[in-house]
Protein backbone atom coordinates (compact mmCIF):
# COMPACT_ATOMS: atom_id res chain seq x y z
CA UNK A 1 0.00 0.00 0.00
CA UNK A 2 1.33 3.30 -0.96
CA UNK A 3 1.85 5.84 2.12
CA UNK A 4 2.33 3.10 4.02
CA UNK A 5 4.86 5.17 6.57
CA UNK A 6 2.70 8.23 6.72
CA UNK A 7 -0.36 6.53 7.81
CA UNK A 8 1.96 4.57 10.59
CA UNK A 9 3.14 8.03 11.54
CA UNK A 10 -0.55 9.43 11.91
CA UNK A 11 -1.71 6.29 13.76
CA UNK A 12 0.84 6.57 16.15
CA UNK A 13 0.92 10.27 16.88
CA UNK A 14 -3.19 10.27 17.14
CA UNK A 15 -2.92 6.99 19.39
CA UNK A 16 0.03 8.92 21.38
CA UNK A 17 -2.44 12.47 21.55
CA UNK A 18 -4.92 10.14 23.01
CA UNK A 19 -3.16 8.10 25.15
CA UNK A 20 -1.46 11.00 26.70
CA UNK A 21 -3.25 14.27 26.52
CA UNK A 22 -6.90 13.75 25.84
CA UNK A 23 -7.03 10.83 28.34
CA UNK A 24 -5.61 13.10 30.82
CA UNK A 25 -8.14 15.76 30.96
CA UNK A 26 -9.11 16.16 34.49
CA UNK A 27 -10.92 19.46 33.35
CA UNK A 28 -14.75 17.93 33.61
CA UNK A 29 -16.66 14.96 33.44
CA UNK A 30 -18.31 15.76 30.67
CA UNK A 31 -15.23 16.32 28.70
CA UNK A 32 -13.67 13.46 27.28
CA UNK A 33 -12.62 13.78 23.48
CA UNK A 34 -11.90 11.04 21.56
CA UNK A 35 -9.76 12.71 18.78
CA UNK A 36 -7.76 9.32 17.50
CA UNK A 37 -10.89 8.62 15.59
CA UNK A 38 -9.10 10.69 12.95
CA UNK A 39 -7.03 7.91 11.91
CA UNK A 40 -9.94 5.95 10.32
CA UNK A 41 -11.72 9.34 9.04
CA UNK A 42 -8.48 10.38 7.22
CA UNK A 43 -6.97 7.13 5.44
CA UNK A 44 -7.43 7.19 1.59
CA UNK A 45 -10.73 7.14 0.11
CA UNK A 46 -10.32 4.00 -2.34
CA UNK A 47 -8.92 2.21 0.51
CA UNK A 48 -10.47 -1.25 0.68
CA UNK A 49 -13.17 -2.27 3.04
CA UNK A 50 -10.49 -5.45 4.61
CA UNK A 51 -8.55 -2.39 5.23
CA UNK A 52 -10.44 -0.11 6.86
CA UNK A 53 -12.34 -2.94 8.73
CA UNK A 54 -8.50 -3.93 10.04
CA UNK A 55 -7.21 -0.39 10.59
CA UNK A 56 -10.44 0.09 12.84
CA UNK A 57 -9.76 -2.76 14.76
CA UNK A 58 -6.32 -1.89 15.00
CA UNK A 59 -6.69 1.92 16.34
CA UNK A 60 -9.83 0.41 18.46
CA UNK A 61 -8.00 -2.67 20.03
CA UNK A 62 -4.78 -0.39 20.41
CA UNK A 63 -7.37 2.26 22.89
CA UNK A 64 -8.77 -0.01 24.49
CA UNK A 65 -5.91 -1.94 25.56
CA UNK A 66 -4.29 1.45 26.85
CA UNK A 67 -7.81 2.68 28.37
CA UNK A 68 -8.50 -0.48 30.24
CA UNK A 69 -12.08 -0.46 28.05
CA UNK A 70 -12.42 -3.94 27.55
CA UNK A 71 -14.08 -3.46 24.29
CA UNK A 72 -16.14 -0.25 23.64
CA UNK A 73 -13.37 1.49 21.48
CA UNK A 74 -12.92 -1.52 19.14
CA UNK A 75 -16.86 -1.48 18.89
CA UNK A 76 -17.30 2.14 18.01
CA UNK A 77 -14.30 2.00 15.95
CA UNK A 78 -14.80 -0.96 13.88
CA UNK A 79 -18.22 0.02 13.01
CA UNK A 80 -16.85 3.58 11.73
CA UNK A 81 -14.79 2.38 9.65
CA UNK A 82 -17.39 0.06 8.34
CA UNK A 83 -19.44 2.62 7.51
CA UNK A 84 -17.36 5.17 6.53
CA UNK A 85 -17.64 4.75 2.65
CA UNK A 86 -21.21 5.31 3.19
CA UNK A 87 -21.18 8.79 4.90
CA UNK A 88 -18.63 9.67 2.32
CA UNK A 89 -20.97 8.80 -0.42
CA UNK A 90 -23.37 10.21 1.15
CA UNK A 91 -21.84 13.45 1.98
CA UNK A 92 -19.66 13.93 -1.06
CA UNK A 93 -21.29 12.31 -3.75
CA UNK A 94 -20.39 8.95 -5.38
CA UNK A 95 -18.86 10.33 -8.32
CA UNK A 96 -16.30 12.35 -6.07
CA UNK A 97 -15.56 9.63 -4.03
CA UNK A 98 -15.05 7.25 -6.47
CA UNK A 99 -12.42 9.10 -7.63
CA UNK A 100 -9.86 8.70 -4.47
CA UNK A 101 -7.36 10.70 -2.59
CA UNK A 102 -7.06 11.61 0.96
CA UNK A 103 -10.27 13.17 2.72
CA UNK A 104 -9.39 17.08 3.04
CA UNK A 105 -10.39 20.89 2.88
CA UNK A 106 -8.29 21.18 -0.43
CA UNK A 107 -9.91 17.83 -1.89
CA UNK A 108 -13.61 17.72 -0.81
CA UNK A 109 -13.73 21.78 -0.19
CA UNK A 110 -14.04 22.95 3.38
CA UNK A 111 -17.60 22.54 4.08
CA UNK A 112 -18.10 19.36 2.66
CA UNK A 113 -15.11 17.98 4.85
CA UNK A 114 -16.19 19.29 7.87
CA UNK A 115 -19.39 17.98 7.51
CA UNK A 116 -17.83 14.54 6.76
CA UNK A 117 -15.73 15.01 9.69
CA UNK A 118 -18.54 15.67 12.08
CA UNK A 119 -20.19 12.62 11.63
CA UNK A 120 -17.45 10.50 11.51
CA UNK A 121 -16.44 11.70 14.78
CA UNK A 122 -20.21 12.12 16.19
CA UNK A 123 -21.33 8.91 15.17
CA UNK A 124 -17.91 6.95 17.16
CA UNK A 125 -18.74 9.12 20.09
CA UNK A 126 -22.53 8.34 20.23
CA UNK A 127 -21.48 4.94 20.24
CA UNK A 128 -18.71 4.91 22.48
CA UNK A 129 -20.54 7.02 25.13
CA UNK A 130 -23.89 5.47 25.38
CA UNK A 131 -22.16 1.84 25.54
CA UNK A 132 -19.84 3.39 28.18
CA UNK A 133 -23.54 4.50 30.28
CA UNK A 134 -25.09 1.28 29.33
CA UNK A 135 -28.68 2.35 31.30
CA UNK A 136 -30.83 5.12 30.08
CA UNK A 137 -30.87 6.41 33.35
CA UNK A 138 -28.87 9.60 32.77
CA UNK A 139 -29.54 9.66 28.89
CA UNK A 140 -29.23 13.48 29.22
CA UNK A 141 -26.55 13.68 30.89
CA UNK A 142 -24.79 11.34 28.25
CA UNK A 143 -26.80 13.51 25.19
CA UNK A 144 -24.46 16.61 27.15
CA UNK A 145 -21.44 14.38 27.40
CA UNK A 146 -21.84 13.37 23.73
CA UNK A 147 -22.23 17.08 22.16
CA UNK A 148 -18.99 18.71 24.65
CA UNK A 149 -16.49 15.82 23.94
CA UNK A 150 -17.69 16.05 20.40
CA UNK A 151 -17.61 19.39 19.82
CA UNK A 152 -14.04 19.75 21.33
CA UNK A 153 -13.29 16.04 19.20
CA UNK A 154 -14.03 17.52 16.02
CA UNK A 155 -12.06 20.60 16.47
CA UNK A 156 -8.82 18.79 17.17
CA UNK A 157 -9.79 15.94 14.64
CA UNK A 158 -9.90 18.88 11.82
CA UNK A 159 -6.57 20.38 13.47
CA UNK A 160 -4.85 17.51 12.97
CA UNK A 161 -6.47 16.67 9.25
CA UNK A 162 -4.64 20.04 8.60
CA UNK A 163 -1.32 19.32 9.20
CA UNK A 164 -1.45 15.72 7.93
CA UNK A 165 -2.86 16.61 4.40
CA UNK A 166 -0.78 20.24 3.98
CA UNK A 167 1.72 17.38 3.70
CA UNK A 168 0.34 15.52 1.13
CA UNK A 169 -0.48 16.19 -2.43
CA UNK A 170 -4.18 15.54 -3.21
CA UNK A 171 -4.60 13.05 -5.14
CA UNK A 172 -2.83 9.81 -5.16
CA UNK B 1 -19.48 -25.28 -4.64
CA UNK B 2 -18.13 -22.08 -6.87
CA UNK B 3 -21.51 -19.93 -6.38
CA UNK B 4 -21.00 -20.56 -2.60
CA UNK B 5 -17.51 -19.34 -2.70
CA UNK B 6 -18.71 -16.69 -5.31
CA UNK B 7 -20.96 -15.67 -2.70
CA UNK B 8 -18.76 -15.89 0.10
CA UNK B 9 -15.96 -13.63 -1.37
CA UNK B 10 -18.83 -11.20 -1.96
CA UNK B 11 -19.85 -10.43 1.60
CA UNK B 12 -16.45 -11.83 3.39
CA UNK B 13 -15.85 -8.29 5.05
CA UNK B 14 -19.67 -7.81 6.38
CA UNK B 15 -19.34 -11.50 7.68
CA UNK B 16 -15.89 -10.03 9.40
CA UNK B 17 -17.15 -7.18 10.71
CA UNK B 18 -20.46 -8.92 12.20
CA UNK B 19 -17.61 -11.07 14.05
CA UNK B 20 -15.24 -8.93 15.36
CA UNK B 21 -18.78 -6.23 16.70
CA UNK B 22 -19.80 -9.81 18.20
CA UNK B 23 -16.35 -10.90 19.75
CA UNK B 24 -16.41 -7.50 20.78
CA UNK B 25 -19.87 -6.84 22.58
CA UNK B 26 -19.42 -10.06 24.27
CA UNK B 27 -16.04 -9.23 25.64
CA UNK B 28 -17.31 -6.05 26.85
CA UNK B 29 -20.72 -7.73 28.33
CA UNK B 30 -18.13 -10.07 30.18
CA UNK B 31 -15.91 -7.59 31.68
CA UNK B 32 -15.91 -6.22 35.38
CA UNK B 33 -13.95 -3.33 36.86
CA UNK B 34 -11.33 -5.97 37.45
CA UNK B 35 -10.31 -7.23 34.21
CA UNK B 36 -11.05 -3.69 33.17
CA UNK B 37 -7.87 -2.97 35.92
CA UNK B 38 -5.92 -5.84 34.70
CA UNK B 39 -5.70 -4.66 31.22
CA UNK B 40 -4.70 -0.94 32.58
CA UNK B 41 -2.18 -2.74 34.40
CA UNK B 42 -0.46 -4.83 31.43
CA UNK B 43 -0.67 -1.62 28.88
CA UNK B 44 0.93 0.07 31.86
CA UNK B 45 4.26 -2.10 31.56
CA UNK B 46 4.35 -0.14 28.03
CA UNK B 47 3.38 3.47 28.11
CA UNK B 48 3.89 3.74 32.37
CA UNK B 49 6.91 5.44 32.33
CA UNK B 50 5.80 7.75 29.58
CA UNK B 51 2.68 8.93 31.82
CA UNK B 52 5.19 9.26 34.96
CA UNK B 53 7.26 11.47 32.92
CA UNK B 54 4.50 13.42 31.48
CA UNK B 55 2.94 13.53 35.01
CA UNK B 56 5.91 14.52 37.34
CA UNK B 57 6.19 17.78 34.80
CA UNK B 58 2.97 18.48 35.76
CA UNK B 59 3.46 17.99 39.51
CA UNK B 60 6.54 19.90 39.22
CA UNK B 61 4.46 23.25 38.95
CA UNK B 62 2.15 22.33 42.10
CA UNK B 63 5.38 21.34 44.79
CA UNK B 64 4.93 24.37 46.94
CA UNK B 65 1.42 23.91 47.51
CA UNK B 66 1.35 20.20 48.33
CA UNK B 67 4.68 21.14 50.52
CA UNK B 68 2.39 23.00 52.60
CA UNK B 69 -0.23 20.30 53.12
CA UNK B 70 2.41 17.85 54.03
CA UNK B 71 3.87 20.09 56.33
CA UNK B 72 0.54 20.76 57.67
CA UNK B 73 -0.58 16.66 58.07
CA UNK B 74 3.43 16.43 59.75
CA UNK B 75 2.25 19.07 62.43
CA UNK B 76 -1.26 17.33 63.24
CA UNK B 77 0.44 13.75 63.22
CA UNK B 78 2.97 14.71 65.83
CA UNK B 79 -0.09 15.81 67.86
CA UNK B 80 -1.52 12.73 67.63
CA UNK B 81 1.97 10.72 67.90
CA UNK B 82 2.55 12.15 70.97
CA UNK B 83 -1.07 11.46 72.52
CA UNK B 84 0.06 8.05 71.58
CA UNK B 85 3.06 7.99 73.08
CA UNK B 86 1.48 8.57 76.49
CA UNK B 87 -0.82 5.91 76.02
CA UNK B 88 1.91 3.77 75.20
CA UNK B 89 3.46 3.99 78.58
CA UNK B 90 0.14 2.95 80.41
CA UNK B 91 -0.52 0.12 78.29
CA UNK B 92 2.87 -1.03 79.37
CA UNK B 93 1.94 -1.17 82.32
CA UNK B 94 -1.31 -2.66 81.56
CA UNK B 95 0.04 -6.47 80.74
CA UNK B 96 -3.79 -7.32 79.53
CA UNK B 97 -4.17 -4.84 77.32
CA UNK B 98 -3.57 -5.77 73.63
CA UNK B 99 -0.63 -4.86 71.48
CA UNK B 100 -0.73 -1.51 70.23
CA UNK B 101 0.16 -2.16 66.85
CA UNK B 102 -2.78 -2.60 64.32
CA UNK B 103 -3.52 -4.69 61.37
CA UNK B 104 -2.99 -1.72 59.00
CA UNK B 105 -0.02 -1.09 57.31
CA UNK B 106 0.79 1.84 55.21
CA UNK B 107 2.93 2.79 52.09
CA UNK B 108 2.96 5.60 49.70
CA UNK B 109 2.86 6.11 46.12
CA UNK B 110 2.74 8.70 43.13
CA UNK B 111 -0.14 8.73 40.56
CA UNK B 112 1.23 8.64 37.45
CA UNK B 113 -1.93 8.35 35.49
CA UNK B 114 -5.62 9.89 36.79
CA UNK B 115 -9.08 10.44 35.03
CA UNK B 116 -11.97 12.02 35.99
CA UNK B 117 -13.94 12.39 32.62
CA UNK B 118 -15.03 8.13 32.14
CA UNK B 119 -17.74 6.85 33.80
CA UNK B 120 -15.35 3.89 35.09
CA UNK B 121 -12.50 6.11 36.19
CA UNK B 122 -9.21 4.03 37.59
CA UNK B 123 -5.74 5.60 38.87
CA UNK B 124 -2.70 4.05 38.24
CA UNK B 125 -0.10 4.17 40.37
CA UNK B 126 3.94 4.28 40.35
CA UNK B 127 4.36 1.08 42.61
CA UNK B 128 3.08 -2.29 42.48
CA UNK B 129 4.26 -5.93 43.72
CA UNK B 130 7.84 -5.02 44.07
CA UNK B 131 7.24 -2.70 46.67
CA UNK B 132 4.68 -4.61 48.94
CA UNK B 133 1.87 -3.20 47.14
CA UNK B 134 -1.34 -5.28 46.67
CA UNK B 135 -4.80 -5.73 45.45
CA UNK B 136 -7.60 -4.88 47.75
CA UNK B 137 -5.31 -1.74 49.29
CA UNK B 138 -7.39 1.10 50.23
CA UNK B 139 -6.11 4.47 48.92
CA UNK B 140 -6.54 7.50 50.11
CA UNK B 141 -4.73 11.52 50.12
CA UNK B 142 -2.07 12.84 52.30
CA UNK B 143 -4.87 14.36 54.34
CA UNK B 144 -6.71 11.05 54.91
CA UNK B 145 -9.30 11.49 52.46
CA UNK B 146 -10.98 8.19 50.54
CA UNK B 147 -9.58 7.83 47.04
CA UNK B 148 -9.85 4.43 45.66
CA UNK B 149 -8.61 0.92 46.42
CA UNK B 150 -6.24 -1.03 44.14
CA UNK B 151 -7.69 -3.67 41.93
CA UNK B 152 -4.63 -5.45 40.08
CA UNK B 153 -1.08 -5.14 40.26
CA UNK B 154 2.43 -5.71 37.68
CA UNK B 155 5.79 -5.53 38.88
CA UNK B 156 6.24 -2.00 38.71
CA UNK B 157 2.37 -0.23 38.94
CA UNK B 158 -0.88 -0.82 40.26
CA UNK B 159 -4.41 0.15 39.09
CA UNK B 160 -6.98 0.90 41.64
CA UNK B 161 -11.01 1.58 40.99
CA UNK B 162 -11.31 5.51 41.56
CA UNK B 163 -13.99 6.72 43.94
CA UNK B 164 -14.85 8.24 40.59
CA UNK B 165 -15.74 4.86 39.17
CA UNK B 166 -19.86 3.45 38.60
CA UNK B 167 -18.53 0.47 39.88
CA UNK B 168 -17.07 1.64 43.43
CA UNK B 169 -18.78 0.39 46.32
CA UNK B 170 -17.84 1.32 49.86
CA UNK B 171 -19.91 1.78 53.50
CA UNK B 172 -19.99 5.15 54.77
CA UNK B 173 -21.07 6.45 58.02
CA UNK B 174 -22.33 10.21 59.42
CA UNK B 175 -19.90 10.82 62.10
CA UNK B 176 -20.68 10.86 65.53
CA UNK B 177 -24.00 8.80 65.13
CA UNK B 178 -23.49 5.77 63.31
CA UNK B 179 -25.94 4.74 61.17
CA UNK B 180 -24.24 3.66 57.83
CA UNK B 181 -25.40 3.80 54.04
CA UNK B 182 -23.74 3.08 50.91
CA UNK B 183 -21.46 5.15 48.63
CA UNK B 184 -21.49 4.89 45.15
CA UNK B 185 -21.26 7.62 41.92
CA UNK B 186 -23.54 8.18 39.74
CA UNK B 187 -21.13 9.20 36.83
CA UNK B 188 -22.62 12.72 36.44
CA UNK B 189 -20.64 15.18 38.94
CA UNK B 190 -16.75 14.53 39.64
CA UNK B 191 -17.43 17.08 43.46
CA UNK B 192 -20.11 14.44 44.79
CA UNK B 193 -20.91 10.89 45.66
CA UNK B 194 -23.99 9.62 46.79
CA UNK B 195 -25.13 7.78 49.81
CA UNK B 196 -28.39 5.67 49.60
CA UNK B 197 -29.80 3.60 52.21
CA UNK B 198 -29.05 5.79 55.31
CA UNK B 199 -31.41 5.42 58.26
CA UNK B 200 -34.22 7.29 57.82
CA UNK B 201 -33.51 7.85 62.22
CA UNK B 202 -30.29 9.29 61.47
CA UNK B 203 -29.92 12.70 63.09
CA UNK B 204 -27.83 14.77 60.10
CA UNK B 205 -27.47 17.99 59.17
CA UNK B 206 -25.75 20.21 56.04
CA UNK B 207 -22.03 19.98 56.23
CA UNK B 208 -21.76 17.21 58.57
CA UNK B 209 -18.65 14.71 58.03
CA UNK B 210 -19.65 11.05 55.97
CA UNK B 211 -16.52 9.07 56.73
CA UNK B 212 -15.72 4.97 56.49
CA UNK B 213 -17.52 2.64 58.79
CA UNK B 214 -15.75 -0.11 61.17
CA UNK B 215 -17.44 -2.49 58.91
CA UNK B 216 -15.72 -1.64 55.92
CA UNK B 217 -12.97 -4.51 54.26
CA UNK B 218 -10.42 -2.27 52.68
CA UNK B 219 -10.62 1.13 54.58
CA UNK B 220 -9.99 1.73 58.52
CA UNK B 221 -13.00 3.16 60.14
CA UNK B 222 -12.71 7.15 60.29
CA UNK B 223 -11.48 7.85 56.82
CA UNK B 224 -12.84 11.05 55.59
CA UNK B 225 -15.39 10.86 52.45
CA UNK B 226 -16.70 14.78 52.13
CA UNK B 227 -19.59 16.51 54.08
CA UNK B 228 -23.04 16.70 53.37
CA UNK B 229 -24.31 18.74 50.55
CA UNK B 230 -27.84 17.96 50.85
CA UNK B 231 -30.41 15.04 51.75
CA UNK B 232 -34.08 14.02 51.23
CA UNK B 233 -36.01 10.74 52.04
CA UNK B 234 -36.22 8.10 49.25
CA UNK B 235 -39.35 6.71 47.07
CA UNK B 236 -40.41 4.77 49.90
CA UNK B 237 -39.74 7.03 52.55
CA UNK B 238 -37.67 4.68 54.70
CA UNK B 239 -34.44 5.84 53.76
CA UNK B 240 -31.94 8.77 53.12
CA UNK B 241 -30.19 9.38 50.11
CA UNK B 242 -27.50 12.22 50.79
CA UNK B 243 -25.67 13.88 48.26
CA UNK B 244 -22.26 14.09 49.60
CA UNK B 245 -19.77 16.94 48.51
CA UNK B 246 -16.03 14.81 48.27
CA UNK B 247 -12.90 15.71 50.67
CA UNK B 248 -10.74 14.61 48.16
CA UNK B 249 -9.87 17.06 45.24
CA UNK B 250 -9.89 14.24 42.60
CA UNK B 251 -8.96 15.68 39.89
CA UNK B 252 -5.35 16.96 41.42
CA UNK B 253 -4.37 13.73 43.19
CA UNK B 254 -0.33 13.40 43.40
CA UNK B 255 0.78 11.47 46.18
CA UNK B 256 -1.34 9.34 48.10
CA UNK B 257 -1.07 6.80 51.08
CA UNK B 258 -1.44 3.02 50.70
CA UNK B 259 -3.18 0.91 53.24
CA UNK B 260 -3.18 -2.49 53.54
CA UNK B 261 -5.00 -4.15 56.06
CA UNK B 262 -3.54 -7.59 57.10
CA UNK B 263 -6.29 -9.16 58.85
CA UNK B 264 -8.42 -8.72 55.50
CA UNK B 265 -7.25 -12.22 54.46
CA UNK B 266 -8.25 -14.11 57.92
CA UNK B 267 -11.56 -12.17 57.93
CA UNK B 268 -12.30 -13.48 54.54
CA UNK B 269 -11.64 -17.19 55.17
CA UNK B 270 -13.37 -16.63 58.36
CA UNK B 271 -16.65 -15.73 56.60
CA UNK B 272 -16.32 -18.16 54.18
CA UNK B 273 -15.74 -20.68 56.50
CA UNK B 274 -19.15 -19.46 58.01
CA UNK B 275 -21.35 -19.00 54.67
CA UNK B 276 -20.24 -22.70 53.39
CA UNK B 277 -20.83 -23.94 56.96
CA UNK B 278 -24.77 -21.97 56.62
CA UNK B 279 -25.50 -23.50 53.33
CA UNK B 280 -24.00 -27.07 54.51
CA UNK B 281 -27.03 -27.00 57.46
CA UNK B 282 -29.60 -25.70 54.72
Amino acid sequence: MYRTLQYALLFLVAAALQIFLFNNLSLSVYLNPLVYVVFIALLPMEASPLTMLLSGLAMGVAMDWTMGAAGVNTIATVFVAFIRIHLLNFVCGKENVHDGGVPSSRRLGDKAFLNYLSLVVLIHNAIFFYLEALSPAHALATLLRLCVSAAVGILFCWLIARLFTNRLSLRV
Amino acid sequence: MYRLLEFLRSIYVALLFIIIEAVAIGYYARSSQFTQARILTQSNRLVGGIHGAFHNLKHFFTLPAENRQLLERVVSLENELSLYREQAVYHALDTLASPLAGPYQYTSARVVANSINKQENFITLNKGLDYDVSPEMAVITPAGEMVGYVASCSDRYSVAVSILNTSFRASGEVLGDGHYGAISWNGLDSRYVSMSDLSKYTRIERGDTIVSTTISNYFPAGIRIGTVESFELNETRTAYNVKVRLAADMSALHDVILIKNQDLNELTQLNDRVQNKNSLDN
